[in-house]
């Protein structure tokens, strides 16, 4: 889809978050064959400033660096990992098409109200989560994984809903036996609330 | 006396005098500037265009003076500019996060933040670089 529409002055940027690194992120963005800016975010610095909590999370941002979409669960293809089928998510593919083509007339574009929603306001709690979070994988990087194992879990309990902060520290240990759950168990407590935001692709007058 | 790290936000650094009591981080003048950028000067606590005065209440539990010189307790002006901060004690290491005014109030603009970041070559790109154009922009990750 970018090659087909890179020359009507549209980009993609891919924004791996992923604390590992480049080692992590490498051995799928060669597989793709990516031309378009594909970067790494090991901080996860960005995707806090973008509120990100889950992947995959798409934003649509206008030539004047506005934000008209906000935090889309969405890939643009999926693959069965078990029978490696691909298949295109041509409702969201078509929405991006609308957008290109009528820019500001999309009916696909999110109003402030929306994008709030999306994007909802940091309260204290937040920030504490996120500073613990930043802390543990700092830790979990540098080989201290019972001290990181602390400050995952303050952030986990300051913000349930966050699958990013969960995710990520689960990719540095095992989840049965330092968080004492499963995957599955995870996604289907109360607490968390869903694993990803609705897809609210209905076109708006 | 131990070396403390500190994690302010993008920056790592080794704070080779702290003195750490509990959570408080109580560093010399010169390394309360060499790890977070700020300043203390006459008229408060400065970093760029910004100074922060230093309430009268909240002097003692921010400066001290000491034989060796005075020190100033990172951690309780993190409280004053509603930085969130966490430590952990077993290996000295202190994160800071974003000031009050940072985070507070974020979606108030409609303007996608900027940032800065590098590509699998290592290349720096920022997205402002990229005004001009409709972006997609997609977060993603391995786990």
């Amino acid at each position: 889809m970018r090659e087909e529409l890179k020359d009507r002055n549209f980009e993609v940027i891919t924004i791996a978050c992923d604390a590992k690194g480049r080692a992590a992120a490498e051995p799928f963005t060669t597989a793709a064959h990516q031309q378009h800016p594909s970067l790494i975010d090991e901080k996860l610095a960005v995707a806090e400033l973008y509120d990100t909590r889950n992947v995959p999370a798409a934003f649509w941002i206008d030539e004047r660096g506005r934000m008209v979409r906000a935090n889309d669960p969405i890939y643009a293809q999926r693959r069965n990992r078990e029978t490696g089928e691909v298949t295109l998510n041509t409702d969201y593919l078509d929405a991006v098409r609308d957008w290109v083509a009528k820019g500001p007339e999309s009916k696909f574009l999110m109003d402030q109200e929306r994008l709030s929603a999306r994007m909802p306001a940091l309260d204290a709690d937040d920030v504490a989560a996120a500073a613990h979070f930043h802390l543990g994988t700092y830790l979990a990087l540098h080989g201290h994984t019972a001290d990181a194992l602390v400050h995952f879990k303050a952030a986990h309990a300051l913000r349930p809903e966050n699958w990013t902060y969960k995710r990520q520290a689960w990719s540095f240990g095992d989840i049965e036996r330092d968080y004492g759950t499963t995957f599955q168990e995870a996604v289907k407590d109360p607490k968390s609330g869903s694993f990803y935001p609705p897809l609210d692709l209905v076109e708006r007058g | 006396m131990a070396a403390a790290t500190v994690l302010y936000q993008e920056s790592e650094n080794q704070a080779e005098n702290a003195r750490a009591e509990g959570p408080e981080l109580w560093l010399t003048l010169p390394e309360l500037t060499a790890v977070s950028g700020w300043q203390l000067k006459p008229e408060g606590v400065c970093k760029e265009e910004t100074c922060v005065p230093v309430p009268d209440s909240r002097r003692a539990a921010l400066i001290r003076s000491e034989a060796s010189g005075p020190r100033f307790n990172l951690t309780e002006f993190a409280r004053l500019i509603q930085q969130p901060f966490a430590y952990d004690e077993n290996n000295g290491v202190w994160y800071f996060g974003p000031a009050g005014w940072d985070w507070k109030d974020r979606m108030a603009s409609r303007q996608a933040p900027d940032f800065e970041l590098p590509d699998l070559a290592g290349r720096l790109h920022t997205l402002s670089e990229l005004r001009g154009r409709k972006l997609f922009l997609l977060f993603w990750a391995s786990w």
